[in-house]
């Protein structure tokens, strides 16, 4: 398989070569999927799906266009590939569209990072239902609260392969398995809440079925009978599922278009120390066995450690060819690979263990939440408002759920607030962002 | 019948291929079987920096087969539509059945014509990239000229032309060409050290000739205030207060409020608040709420939903009761109704779903006017992002861009930046006046429920007594 998607970037290649294309990049993958879905422990849904797609940058006369399409035998290939090139020359140039400097290429070999398992074939049918139907037994007429629940195995396979007309070549492979539970619980006045849980892993064997819908249905009990608190201010703990919320706004902020654009709250701060002295954000692009480990970009870029924020001060961008031109700047990377945070300097795996229970209890009381519904952030100033659910906690035990609650601020502001974060990122995720506690924090309610 | 001939031969298949696929999809005992074939090109252009420097083109193409077992699904696609690929996925889709005996009967083909819902009078086949750039140029200028504050625009002009080919167990053969286009530009302004963006854009199921002078003009007005009222704009004191939705954009709160809770699908697995409201007042007598797929040229129409039936508008709430859920075939058998035409989907990689079309409230009898005047202490709000909706709890929110303070009656200071949360049937019972100003939002609404769906919503401005509002 992996060969039939490299021949089909060379041809495309060579037919951008011969439409008179000055430079060219393409990239192919094939994507399989499978999912079994199990709802009040019937069988609901299974899904099978192959696809693959061509995707195409081409540069020429200084001028820039990109182009994907689903349609790779020969015949009609060359003729989009003649069309692109020809739409590509009929707008603006601009100097700045050309292919990456050779030297920050990746050209090692195809390293193993721990991505790819070799069973991904061999996993019959029938496991991938049972899968399914295991989770859904955890739930299944196990309390008379649960009206309804829904659980679902699935697995990918992700083949990539990147070439550009100037000799680089790059490939990757990564498998997915995963199952997932939700269920709705009856309460009161006729609300019915939802929770979920899902796990994940790379390896079959290493996906941890059992626990996942007992997970998602104790998670739906503990939210009967939520109470609206007072406005006013409260300690803010994330759970690491959703922690990476409040780390998106600063990684768009960090964006080369945002920063060309002035349409970021962080243009013209790099060097600048904004945050605390002992926060770091690093990217960790190489660990084994990590879904966001990569050795290139989608430009071919090779992956390196960086450090975003160091010790509170803004120490890179996230710049690609393009936008690092026009800054004229560097490039660095297009975007995170593996991204960590950390309030010490030592990593998630590098440090003794800080997860939630520790953390509830050294904060107190506050608001410990869950999930997110809703809400933005300004991407010129950083504010934000978000829709929140989650629990009041005092003493470091949980005390009820929360509704019908927002947090509100500035992203900047929050971050300077941050008191712990934990050593405990979930396992599956491609940000490692632990359980993080921040003070004093707007929350709208009553 | 034309149509449906010219697509057959460009997806490579005959009527009899059509039964054959079909038959094998039900030889597991399903009890009703579809293919929906697809080809869509899609195409950007882009501007940054005054000049219109990026452009795209997609192809996709491929064919789903679904096959029903009750309230059960099998599905699966192809992008390669030989027979042995179409009959190895329908293989696949046939397996969500077990029995050892097929109930297929062999369909008489009728050909189904629907109402057209929308058509490219200059279709954007035609029209190069170098011909859409004065337009993004025009735009830019405009924008530039309007306020010396502007120091960046982005603006984008894309389009796609998408050809459906449906057939199923019932012997329904249809045939579809959907357009659709959109322009949106974000303006950031500078002033006085401070940074202020907006964003604007319209979209329709036409063709090349939508983009006119008077849409730029349009356009580029609104975006410039948008912008700059954050210069002026504040935030709120938080908590719960009233706030009068103003008229348009304003159709988030029915999408994300009661609009998710009314999909059957919801419904019928009992995790949406509305699960038992069917029949019962929910609301003022003075509220009705349509989901309609049948406004011309309009983002959420269509002629046909993703599973052939036809579209229509449909009355989710009609004098304050709930008249009806939005089915696609699966809910509306549970339900023993009749499909309400909103089985979407976002291609032929997905399922079709019940998917909202254009959400919107019909006008009442109060002027805008008089609800603003009747708030002491609130919010007035008509310039929204995105939102979201939790369907068992009810609880929904949408983020506000901009509005104002109201404060004894008159619009004061303007705001920025808040969510709004509450709570769905909650709200939809605290809408205290209806005014006599419904208009729909041309925006680029885009609904993620599982996959991405073109849609678009109205409101007339409302005046909801208690919602709780983010701030400082």
């Amino acid at each position: 398989m992996t060969n039939n998607i490299k021949e089909i970037v060379n041809i495309a290649l060579e037919m951008a070569k011969e439409a008179g294309c000055t430079a060219s990049r393409a990239g192919a993958e094939i994507s399989v999927q499978s999912s079994f879905t199990v709802r009040n422990n019937i069988l609901d849904r299974l899904q099978s799906s192959t696809g693959s797609t061509l995707f195409l940058q081409l540069f020429t006369e200084g001028r820039y266009g990109y182009f994907s399409t689903n349609r790779t035998e020969s015949d009609e290939l060359s003729v989009f590939i003649k069309n692109a090139t020809e739409a590509t020359r009929l707008i603006a140039p601009d100097s700045d569209r050309v292919l990456t400097p050779r030297e920050l290429l990746y050209s090692g070999d195809n390293i193993d990072l721990g991505q790819y398992d070799n069973s991904f074939y061999s996993i019959s049918p029938q496991e991938k239902r049972e899968a399914a139907f295991r989770c859904s037994e955890e739930i299944f007429e196990k309390d008379s609260r649960i009206i309804s629940s829904n659980c679902e195995y699935g697995d990918s396979l992700e083949l990539y392969y990147m070439a550009d007309s100037e000799g680089f070549t790059g490939e990757s492979a990564q498998t997915t398995f995963s199952v997932s539970a939700e269920c709705s619980a009856r309460d009161k006045g006729g609300a019915r809440p939802e929770a979920w849980w899902y796990e994940s892993s790379m390896y079959y064997s290493d996906l941890n079925i059992s626990g996942c819908g007992d997970r998602a249905m104790q998670r739906a009990l503990s939210r009967l009978g939520s109470k609206k608190l007072k406005s006013g201010k409260y300690n803010m703990v994330l759970e690491n599922s959703v922690a990476s919320r409040v780390v998106s706004p600063i990684i768009s902020a960090l964006n080369g278009a945002s920063i060309h654009q002035n349409n970021s709250f962080l243009a013209g701060k790099l060097g600048e120390r904004l945050f605390p002295e002992n926060l770091h954000f690093m990217d960790r692009p190489h660990l084994y066995g990590y879904e966001g480990s990569r050795m290139f970009d989608s430009e071919g870029i090779a992956t390196r450690s960086m450090n975003i924020i160091d010790g509170g001060i803004i120490t890179n961008y996230y710049l690609n060819t393009y936008n690092a031109r026009k800054l004229n700047m560097s490039p660095t990377i297009e975007g995170p690979s593996l991204l960590s945070i950390s309030l010490n300097g030592t990593f998630p795996g590098e440090s003794p263990k800080v997860g939630l229970d520790q953390i509830l209890k050294e904060t107190g009381k506050g608001i410990f939440i869950t999930g997110f519904n809703g809400g933005n952030s300004n991407s010129s100033s950083g504010d934000f408002s978000f829709g929140v659910q989650g629990f009041y906690f005092e003493n470091g035990a949980i005390l009820h759920p929360i509704k019908e609650m927002i947090v509100t601020g500035n992203i900047v502001e929050l971050w300077n607030s941050i008191k712990i974060a934990g050593d405990d990122p979930k396992r599956g995720s491609r940000w490692l962002i632990p359980t993080l506690m921040f003070e004093s924090i707007t929350f709208n309610g009553i | 019948m034309k149509k449906a001939e010219e697509l057959m031969s460009m997806f490579g298949v005959t009527t009899d291929d059509l039964k054959k696929l079909v038959k094998v999809a039900l030889s597991k005992g399903g009890n009703y079987a579809d293919i929906y074939f697809e080809h869509s090109i899609s195409n950007e252009i882009n501007l940054r920096d005054s000049e219109a420097n990026g452009a795209g083109t997609h192809i996709d193409y491929g064919v789903g087969i679904r096959v029903l077992d009750g309230e059960s699904t099998g599905y699966a696609y192809t992008e390669i539509t030989t027979m042995e690929e179409m009959l190895k996925a329908a293989s696949t889709a046939a397996a969500i059945a077990n029995s050892s005996k097929s109930f297929y009967a062999e369909p008489s083909v009728s050909v189904t014509d629907f109402p057209e819902r929308y058509k490219s009078l200059i279709p954007w086949t035609g029209i190069g990239f170098s011909e859409r750039v004065p337009a993004l140029a025009e735009l830019d200028e405009t924008i530039f000229k309007s306020d010396k504050r502007v120091v960046k625009v982005l603006a984008k002009i894309s389009d796609s032309n998408t050809k459906i080919l449906f057939f199923n167990s019932e012997g329904t053969l249809a045939a579809d060409e959907r357009p659709m286009a959109s322009i949106a530009v974000t303006c950031i302004m500078q002033n006085n050290g401070r940074t202020e963006n907006g964003s604007s854009s319209r979209s329709f199921r036409m063709g090349y000739e939508m983009i006119t002078k008077e849409l730029i003009k349009e356009i580029a007005e609104e975006v410039v205030n948008k912008t700059s009222i954050q210069f002026e704009a504040g935030r709120p004191s938080g908590g719960e207060m009233p706030v009068v939705m103003g008229a348009g954009s304003s159709g988030i709160l029915l999408h994300e409020a009661i609009g998710h809770a009314f999909e059957a699908d919801f419904n019928r697995m009992g995790t949406s608040i509305f699960s038992d409201k069917l029949g019962k007042k929910i609301c003022s007598e003075d509220i009705s709420v349509v989901d309609d797929g049948t406004i011309y040229s309009n983002r959420g129409s269509i002629t046909f939903d993703d599973e052939g039936i036809i579209s229509q508008k449909t009355y989710m709430v009609k004098d304050g009761v709930l008249n009806s859920y939005l089915h696609d075939r699966i809910s509306a058998e549970y339900y023993k109704t009749e499909p309400t035409g909103n089985g979407r989907r976002e291609s032929f990689r997905f399922m079709p779903l019940p998917r909202m079309r254009t959400t919107y409230m019909e006008s009442g009898k109060s002027k805008e006017t008089d609800l603003i005047a009747s708030v002491k202490k609130g919010i007035f709000v008509d310039n929204f992002s995105n939102g979201q909706v939790q369907i068992g709890a009810g609880d929904f929110t949408f983020f506000v861009k901009s509005g104002y303070l109201i404060e004894n009656g008159r619009l004061t200071r303007p705001v920025k930046d808040i969510n709004i949360i509450g709570n769905g049937p909650e709200a939809l019972a605290d809408i205290v006046g209806v005014a006599d100003n419904s208009v729909i939002d041309n925006g680029t609404w885009t609904c993620g429920k599982e996959q991405y769906c073109a849609v678009s919503c109205g409101m007339p401005s409302v005046l909801v007594n208690k919602l709780t509002v983010g701030g400082v």
